[in-house]
């Protein structure tokens, strides 16, 4: 028999996992074994992939094996080169992202998804959004520099100097932070896409298509957006009030899952307040002001701010324009796609719901030249 | 929350008036209630199509008006023919698919899928396809015709000829017969993407990622090599003997969700008849000795050919290269993706579902790097 309906599939279990555990009571995010605040300035982005992808952290001489690796498939084939130069410079970037990994990801014949390929997608996105990056303000495209790690070559491309080591630490405590996070819209995507047998690269443009999604990927823009519309702290209260009373939904507040503070948040909030003072001292306003006025609409809900409040202020430190907020949580985020992928693919059934229909029941269908 | 089900299997994930995949009763309902059968002999694919999106069949002005907004929308945009022809001449017609399709909709800034890109994706797959495959034979791209259906024009740009009428309705017919079914995986990886807020593009994008796995979109072409490697009726018993002895899968048979024969491919058997009389004959054959071998090897299962491999038959028919079934199945089941995203906006809610935790106890600290 089919269970009951539920809405978003809350509380269904869609997949058995050792990559990355939500504790929602608790207020914890760990990856296999490790919570996430032991991990998050300890370690690089390089070093979580390798836990992603092979199940444990990396010894130096497997680490220095998987950057050398990263970093020597950091360069576009002419054809993803073509495509980017194809699209309109004023697209959205995460549809360039899309677009252009769906051809850098092409394989000549149909693979099962491996670690490689995983390797391959996880190199290209920053060339990808650097590359339309340059492209957009008329700049040359600056070539990787595979001297450089994930977090330093990607801010490198982007602005063709290498960047402070200050920042370089911030977006590699980013990406760390954001790599996993459970069944998350997108990650499930990917792996619903994995579970046809499909290859590694397709996972990976579904997952894209679905972190574009405001209610996803795009909420720390929209963060933003609401940051500058405030715009001091001393209107906060006011802004937020009037908000309120036009039913505005306050942005990157709330989680389906956790119950208490998301332990990122807590960790970008203390980068925030140290790279970017002024947005710091504007949000930190908002956040208590907003949080009072949830709780007092509803005290029996917890109420917390999310990972993509501060999210927006760090990526804003290190110089990302706002569009490029949710392709640099993809950059992130394809470690743990490509990790679920190949969970998926090494004991895969093909995820196939049921679905309850609403419509009528069997009728005559009414000839062209009859109908109303 | 619930124990975990592999592959989602009997839990019910949306709840949707677009079809209803009746497994028991060996029944398929399209929107409206039609049952398919109903529908195959005498509609066409836009007007399947105009069902699905807007719950009702056409009137003839309302035919006539979707008719031309679709052949209005059948071209590519510059941008789009450009990164086509950078890809390299062999590519997989389905990587072509999804990458056109995501550079076809790149666009300055989100939208809200509305059924106007609904037509517009639906209406330019068949030019996509058909290029992709004159590409591949190294041949001059064909413009698309106004005055010709959906069906005719596609085979009109793939062979740069004017088709035969029967090609035209067999074409015509299989299109009406895969626009919809439940929520197959490929469907379900659309309402994932769609529930974040995404575009329609990005939801089509990730369909076709998850239809060019061959558990899914990949069976038709599966069953017709079948076919081509059994090759002779004498051979028959021979083959299916030897592939089963090697615990091989016969492609083509079995479906997770009908109990009973498959309506689509009874309708399809009996249309192959015709459509191709001599493969007719060796896939009529292939079937009555596959199904008694998979009846003694599981007599508890109820064994059947499925829309799979009497969809290869017609699709041959109609003068489809084989390379091209995966792609052909997209250019069906686009109206049914697109009619399930609108539905869901109706009441949109991110799909997250839970994971079960598999991995180590929560609280490993991590060893320094250079201990490691």
């Amino acid at each position: 028999m089919p269970s009951e309906y539920v809405p978003g599939l809350e509380g269904i279990v869609a997949a058995q996992t050792e990559i990355s555990l939500v504790d929602g009571a608790n207020g914890q995010l760990v990856y296999r074994g490790y919570v996430i605040a032991d991990l998050a300035e300890e370690i690089s982005f390089e070093e979580v992939a390798h836990l992603f992808w092979y199940g444990s952290l990396p010894s130096r001489a497997q680490l220095d094996g998987l950057a050398a690796q990263l970093s020597s498939v950091r360069t576009l084939t002419p054809a993803a080169m073509t495509t980017l130069d194809a699209l309109p410079t004023d697209s959205d970037p995460m549809d360039v992202l899309r677009s252009v990994l769906s051809v850098q990801g092409v394989l000549p014949h149909l693979e099962k998804p491996t670690v490689e390929h995983a390797v391959h997608a996880t190199a290209a996105l920053p060339t990808i959004l650097a590359a339309f990056h340059r492209r957009r303000k008329g700049l040359d495209f600056v070539k990787p520099r595979p001297d450089l790690g994930h977090a330093a070559n990607y801010l490198y491309m982007l602005s063709g100097k290498e960047a402070a080591p200050e920042l370089v630490r911030a977006l590699n405590t980013y990406l760390v932070l954001l790599a996993d996070h459970g069944m998350n819209a997108s990650t499930f995507t990917a792996r619903v896409i994995a579970s046809t047998d499909s290859d590694l690269a397709s996972c990976v443009v579904g997952a894209i298509g679905a972190l574009k999604g405001p209610a996803h990927g795009g909420a720390p823009s929209a963060v933003m957006d609401q940051l500058e519309q405030i715009g001091t702290a001393a209107n906060a209260e006011h802004w937020l009030r009037e908000a309120r009373n036009r039913k505005e939904r306050f942005m990157g507040f709330g989680h389906r899952v956790y119950r208490t503070y998301d332990p990122r948040a807590r960790i970008l909030k203390v980068m925030c307040q140290r790279l970017n003072p002024t947005f710091y001292d504007l949000a930190s306003k908002v956040e208590e002001t907003a949080l009072a006025i949830l709780h007092e609409e509803h005290p029996e809900r917890p109420q917390a701010t999310n990972v993509e409040f501060y999210s927006a202020g760090v990526l804003q430190a290190i110089g990302l324009p706002k569009d490029f907020f949710p392709p640099t949580f993809a950059v992130s985020r394809v470690a743990g796609w490509s990790a679920h992928v190949l969970e998926q693919a090494s004991h895969n059934r093909l995820i196939r719901p049921q679905s309850e229909y609403l419509g009528p029941q069997p009728r005559k269908p009414v000839p062209l030249a009859e109908r109303g | 929350m619930t124990e975990y089900s592999p592959g989602l299997e009997g839990v019910v994930a949306a709840q949707t008036a677009i079809s209803e995949v009746d497994g028991a009763n060996g029944r398929l309902i399209y929107r409206g209630g039609y049952l398919i059968e109903d529908i195959a002999p005498t509609i066409s694919f836009e007007e399947t199509s105009y069902l699905l999106w807007n719950g009702e069949l056409p009137n003839r002005s309302q035919l006539d008006a979707l008719r031309q907004e679709m052949t209005a929308a059948r071209k590519l945009k510059d941008s789009t023919r450009s990164v086509i022809t950078s890809l390299e001449y062999d590519t997989d017609p389905m990587d072509v698919l999804r990458t056109a399709i995501s550079a076809q909709g790149a666009a300055k800034a989100l939208q809200k899928p509305t059924v106007s890109e609904a037509i517009a994706l639906t209406a330019v797959i068949p030019t996509i396809v058909a290029a992709a495959h004159r590409r591949r034979h190294k041949r001059d791209l064909v413009e698309p015709r106004a005055e010709l259906s959906h069906a005719a024009n596609l085979l009109w740009m793939i062979d740069g000829q004017e088709p035969a009428k029967e090609r035209v309705h067999w074409l015509d017919q299989y299109l009406v017969l895969l626009a919809d079914h439940g929520l197959n995986a490929s469907t379900f990886t659309a309402r994932v993407v769609a529930s974040t807020g995404s575009d329609l593009t990005s939801c089509v994008v990730g369909a076709i990622a998850a239809l060019k796995g061959p558990s899914h979109g990949g069976a038709t072409y599966a069953a017709r090599t079948m076919l081509d490697s059994i090759g002779s009726l004498e051979n028959v018993e021979k083959w299916l003997a030897d592939a089963h002895a090697k615990h091989a899968r016969f492609p083509g048979f079995g479906h997770r969700v009908y109990r009973t024969y498959d309506p689509r491919a009874k309708i399809l058997r009996e249309m192959a008849k015709t459509a191709d009389p001599k493969l007719h004959q060796l896939a009529a054959h292939t079937e009555e000795v596959a199904l008694k071998i998979l009846h003694e090897a599981h007599p508890e299962r109820p064994n059947a050919s499925n829309v799979d491999f009497w969809a290869s038959v017609v699709l041959t028919g109609a003068g489809i290269p084989k390379e091209l079934f995966t792609c052909m199945f997209a250019t069906s089941r686009v109206a049914g993706w697109t009619a399930h995203v609108l539905e869901s906006l109706a009441d949109l809610r991110i799909i997250r579902p839970a994971s079960q935790w598999m991995g180590p106890e929560p609280g490993k600290k991590p060893v320094p790097l250079d201990q490691r």
